[in-house]
């Protein structure tokens, strides 16, 4: 196990007013990471105040300290957050051997942070991991690949962003949540830069509703169940 | 608007994004050979000159497309439906809503969403060997061992329930599983009754899925069932009962006996396979 | 006789001091009911008698104890000077009747409890410690055969004159010379002090710690678990009970108690479809723990994990226990230990918890959906800073978030608003009360939970809450109590009972027959039983189920199980069941949990009922 003794893993999020379930891995992969090796997590994430909680959560189960970006809660497009984010680590006295994302869909824009970030700061990155293991200064890594797995592997310190499946996720004991509440959290307040992806509204598709789409009655109803499976694209 | 777009030979996604380049302008379409190198790719990708680098809004075209906006510090609008000069509409929360957003500067790097666009003819593709810049690549694909394809993992989950009746009721559903590539799966009633064994249950001890597709057959939704099928992306319902409770957390639904409808499904599919 | 005594005063200092030890309990009480307790369960045998010839049994024998107290005083005041009497007493014929006849009593109480031990073997045994229970009635016999053939041989030598006539009978077989009146005397003694000896070291220290159990048990807010405080210095925190040191006085009294009758293990809902659970042998787990002075976590050795996950808190076993143990919050000081400490606990509960604490509703879905049932009823909905209503609707996650639950609300809804109450819901600010964290063990939660309800309701400046959940009920006006919220709170049975008495709602009265499905949360753990009842009869014709009112068997939802699968027969399959038999059409209910436990039911067995909410047969029976 090759991280050292003031090595560290850092685990980021943005955006979040809830924990995703990715990023709930890859918290959890970082603790268990610095259980059995030394090490130290820390928990960064780009929001509104509320979001003190989640880092709290994370410490709860073994992270050691927080850093929060606080916005107002404004809309932060993906090069807006990489940025503020590498500025962040910039500002940190020691390097981080690890640095491990939660890989959120394309359109939340998840992993193009973790790319951003890894170009930005000159390292390797995997995305989309479901299984991790580290060995002589390298991580092996694999992703899934509808039923085969491609392996990879990448030097550290390395970016990896996770997908749940990682592993499972440890529930915060009561006590671990109170010593949790004594950790130290640092708080920058950031203002984002001109969007360079500028949301102007969100609109409802057409046949969003709560109702079952009745597509028909008994065996008639086979072809149009067949174009439903190919519209989603798993006929 | 010159375009340039990443395909991956064979991929329908690619060809759906093709044909949406092409309402953009002309586009050359680009694919490597060698092993995946994303970062290495997309540094090919960032070289060329193009008003416009487009992708299929596949993990990999995403990726890609994500390392050239890194490279070129440029934002990209991912799962594109349209463009209208630098107005762009693209899905948000797995489709469920749109999105219109200005995308300022250029090149435009779009990546298409899924399913939106007729598959097109790719036509001519420049191949290139991405010169290795020592990012990380794929070193080899492990195959997983397939005993038949894990619920927990499966794309596509076809469940059974009380209304089946039997073990031998059974077959039809494993036929449908079969030729969807899919897994069987199944409700406590049906476990309890031995008709098939606690690892198929789908259920808050049983598995918990995340298929994009759960095809419940003759299951009335019990709540604890419900809970265990409810990270299915889409969820297709066949009941004879149109007030059973699974109705109301379908996104579609046959009203019809299983018996009828599920065979016949699969005559449908077998026909438009031929 | 002093070698007894005092064994049996250095037992009893040991078990005062492990009552001493322990933590003390925070309860409101009402010292008119726990005296009226004292009398009708310990003197009256009330729970005891809820089963007539095992009750007589018992009944007879702790009569007699009572009755026959004297003649101790006067078997020992007898062995110091053979010629004295007790004063007064001693010479009362009455007595010497009375004595006479309790004897006999009690015998025919020991022959009774040999024949249901020994011949009849009921299942409720299963577990306990039968030859303990063997030895106590050998001793007990012993004490009073002695007794009375003291008295017969006393007679027969004048030194008890005022002797009843069956000892006087007796007394033919002795000679006036005889010496054995000094031999059964001693005898006598003998059990009596090998007796006070053992006491202490058996199952039998009831008859000390039962009388103090009963008196400790709750008399008020039945429903209510003592809550846990967080915010102490590091060594003073409890987070539950893990070993013996973190056990509460009333659960080691409870553990005292125990004479492994296995009432509650007969009337425990998952013990009867197959769980391992038995209230039972939890409670002689944690006793046996107790008096080993173990220093191991209780669950794992005294008490089997799977056991306490399987506990629907619906409170049978309290209900059947004669000594009045509250099994129950063993069974959730046990849960919290391991879910807020281990964070062990069954994988199926997790989403649920997680869901809670994050979405604010155990179904985790949006708050924001939370009025959606509402949309179309024209149900005002408060802002904050909007007057009060008369009354605060209290809808609920279940009946907010599933359909089936849905049903009632709306009904209830359009019932209120038929009725012409004043009443508004607090839509996406009401959040979960909590309850299913609680119970599943997670104080933590449920506390976050309480107060940040606590605040909107006080904010808002309500004061009458109406609830259609009986859980929600039951927190909300029993605990929420202790994070600073007072209401007054009613169940919408009761609320709608009134309603239709005063005229407000007058129901077509029908004749189709209905089933009422009592849920543990109103009935036992709230005594509303009535108010429902009311509803249905004015509706259609009551047909009532055997388990019914006190004595309800569960739907299986509580104690979180709603979001937890079931090994064996599902405690609901085994209710539907029960309603099928009564040959109703149509199986009326109070509960959204209930509603779709029972319904659920129903569909896997194809039975023929249709399951309801009294609101929702009330009001199809206004529009009929």
């Amino acid at each position: 196990m090759v991280l050292t003794e003031d090595s560290r893993a850092l685990e980021t999020k943005h955006l979040g007013f809830t924990i995703s379930p990715h990023e709930e891995c890859a918290v959890e992969e970082a603790v268990r990471i610095v259980e059995a090796s030394g090490g130290e997590v820390v928990v960064l994430t780009l929001g509104p105040a509320e979001a003190e909680e989640q880092l709290r959560d994370c410490m709860a189960i073994g992270a050691d300290r927080g850093i929060l970006l606080e916005t107002q809660g404004e809309e932060w497009d993906a090069q807006a957050t990489a940025a503020a984010i590498v500025d962040a680590i910039r500002g940190e006295d020691e390097p981080f051997d690890l640095l491990l994302f939660g890989n959120e869909s394309a359109d939340a824009a998840g992993y193009q942070v973790g790319i951003r970030v890894a170009h930005a700061l000159g390292i390797p990155v995997v995305t989309g991991l479901k299984k991790i293991e580290f060995g002589e200064g390298r991580a092996r890594c694999e992703r899934d690949v509808g039923g085969a797995r491609d392996v990879y592997e990448a030097p550290l310190p390395a970016l990896l962003t996770v997908l749940e499946g990682l592993n499972l996720p440890r529930y915060p004991s009561v006590p671990g949540r109170l010593r949790a509440k004594q950790k130290p959290l640092a708080l920058t307040a950031v203002t984002p830069p001109a969007p360079q992806l500028e949301m102007l509204r969100l609109v409802v598709p057409e046949g969003q509703g709560k109702e079952a789409e009745v597509l028909g009655e008994g065996p008639a109803a086979a072809p149009r169940v067949v174009e439903v499976l190919q519209e989603l694209g798993v006929a | 608007m010159n375009v340039v777009c990443f395909v991956e030979p064979g991929d329908d996604l690619s060809a759906q994004a093709v044909g949406f380049a092409r309402s953009l302008g002309p586009v050359q379409a680009i694919g490597f050979e060698g092993a995946y190198q994303p970062a290495a790719w997309a540094r090919s990708l960032a070289a060329r000159e193009a008003d416009a680098i487009v992708a299929a809004g596949s993990e990999r075209g995403n990726e890609v497309l994500a390392h050239v906006g890194a490279i070129l510090d440029r934002p990209v609008a991912a799962n594109v439906t349209a463009v209208d000069g630098d107005v762009v509409t693209r899905q948000r929360w797995g489709g469920s809503l749109l999105e219109q957003a200005r995308l300022h500067g250029s090149p435009q790097l779009l990546t298409v969403a899924p399913h939106t666009r007729p598959a097109a003819e790719i036509g001519d593709v420049e191949t290139l060997t991405a010169e290795d810049d020592g990012s990380p690549k794929v070193l080899e694909r492990v195959e997983e061992s397939s005993t038949g394809v894990s619920l927990r993992e499966a794309k596509v989950v076809i469940g059974g329930g009380r209304g089946v009746g039997s073990v031998e009721g059974f077959a039809i559903i494993e036929e449908l599983a079969g030729l969807l590539g899919g897994a069987v799966g199944c409700s406590r009633v049906v476990t309890s009754a031995g008709w098939r064994p606690h690892t198929d249950q789908v259920g808050q001890t049983g598995t918990k899925i995340s298929a994009d597709l759960y095809v419940a057959c003759g299951i009335s939704g019990a709540t604890q069932h419900v809970a265990g099928a409810k990270g299915a992306k889409r969820i297709l319902a066949i009941n004879n009962d149109p007030e059973a409770p699974i109705l109301a957390v379908a996104d579609y639904a046959v009203i019809g006996d299983l018996h009828e409808v599920v065979p016949a499904i699969s005559a449908e599919l077998r026909k438009a396979r031929a | 006789m002093t070698w007894a005594a005092l064994g049996a005063g250095r037992r009893g200092t040991f078990l005062y001091g492990l009552v001493a030890k322990a933590v003390p309990n925070e309860r409101r009480q009402d010292p008119t009911r726990q005296a009226r307790a004292e009398v009708e369960i310990v003197l009256g045998q009330r729970k005891l008698l809820q089963r007539l010839v095992p009750g007589l049994m018992h009944a007879f024998i702790f009569w007699g104890f009572i009755v026959l107290l004297p003649t101790i005083l006067m078997a020992m005041v007898a062995a110091v000077d053979g010629e004295a009497e007790l004063p007064w007493l001693g010479r009362q014929e009455w007595f010497g009747w009375l004595a006479d006849i309790f004897c006999v009593l009690v015998l025919v109480g020991v022959a009774t409890a040999v024949v249901i031990r020994k011949i009849v073997r009921p299942e409720r045994f299963r577990g306990s410690h039968l030859g303990e229970a063997d030895f106590i009635l050998f001793m007990i016999a012993g004490v009073v055969t002695t007794l009375l053939f003291w008295h017969a041989s006393a007679y027969a030598v004048g030194l008890y004159p005022a002797a009843g006539p069956l000892s006087r009978a007796m007394s033919h077989a002795f000679s006036p010379d005889t010496n054995a009146d000094r031999f059964f005397l001693w005898a006598h003694l003998v059990f009596v002090f090998t007796f006070l000896w053992y006491i202490p070291r058996s199952k039998h220290l009831h008859i000390a710690s039962a009388a103090v159990n009963v008196w400790l048990a709750r008399t008020r807010s039945r429903g209510r678990l003592e809550p846990l405080r967080f915010d102490l210095p590091d060594d003073e925190l409890r987070f539950g009970v893990a070993t013996i040191a973190d056990l509460t006085r009333k659960e080691v009294v409870d553990a005292f108690s125990c004479t492994e009758c296995g009432r509650c293990q007969d009337a425990c809902p998952a013990y009867a479809t197959g769980k391992i659970l038995s209230p039972k042998l939890v409670i002689m787990g944690v006793r046996d723990q107790l008096f080993a002075e173990s220093d191991e976590p209780i669950v794992g050795n005294g008490v089997p994990e799977e056991m306490i996950w399987d506990c629907v808190t619906c409170g049978a076993c309290v209900e059947a226990c004669p000594v009045s143990i509250e099994h129950i919050d063993h069974i959730v000081d046990l849960r919290r230990s391991r879910v807020m400490v281990d964070a062990q606990f069954p994988g199926e509960a997790e989403p649920m918890l997680r869901d809670v604490e994050r979405a604010g509703n155990p179904w985790g879905k949006p708050q924001s959906e939370r009025a959606a049932w509402a949309a179309e009823l024209g149900v005002r909905i408060l802002e904050p800073g909007d007057p009060a209503p008369d009354y605060l609707y209290w809808v609920g996650c279940a009946a907010s978030f599933d359909e089936r639950a849905r049903a009632s609300a709306e009904a209830t809804a359009r019932l209120l608003q038929k009725a012409g109450v004043d009443f508004a819901i607090l839509g996406p600010r009401e959040a979960c009360t909590g309850d299913p964290a609680r119970r599943m063990g997670n104080e933590y939660v449920f506390q976050a939970y309480a107060e940040q309800n606590v605040a909107t309701l006080n904010d808002q400046g309500v004061t009458k809450i109406v609830a259609s959940c009986p859980h929600c009920f039951n927190t909300l006006a029993n605990e929420y109590t202790d994070f600073g919220g007072a209401y007054e709170v009613v169940h919408h049975s009761e609320l709608l009972a009134r309603l239709v008495q005063d005229g407000r709602l007058t129901p077509n009265t029908g004749t189709k027959p209905i089933t009422y499905h009592d849920s543990c949360y109103l009935a036992r753990h709230n005594d509303v039983q009535m108010e429902p009842r009311e509803l249905v009869a004015a509706v259609g014709r009551p047909v009532e189920m055997e388990r019914s009112g006190k004595q309800t068997f569960c739907c299986g939802a509580g104690g979180a199980h709603m979001w937890m699968e079931e090994r064996g027969t599902p405690i609901n399959a085994e209710r539907v069941r029960e309603a099928t038999e009564t040959g109703a059409e149509t199986l009326a209910v109070a509960c959204p949990f209930c509603t779709v436990m029972l319904d659920d039911g129903v569909r896997e067995a194809g039975a023929p009922l249709r399951v309801a909410d009294v609101s929702t047969l009330l009001a199809e029976s206004l529009d009929a």
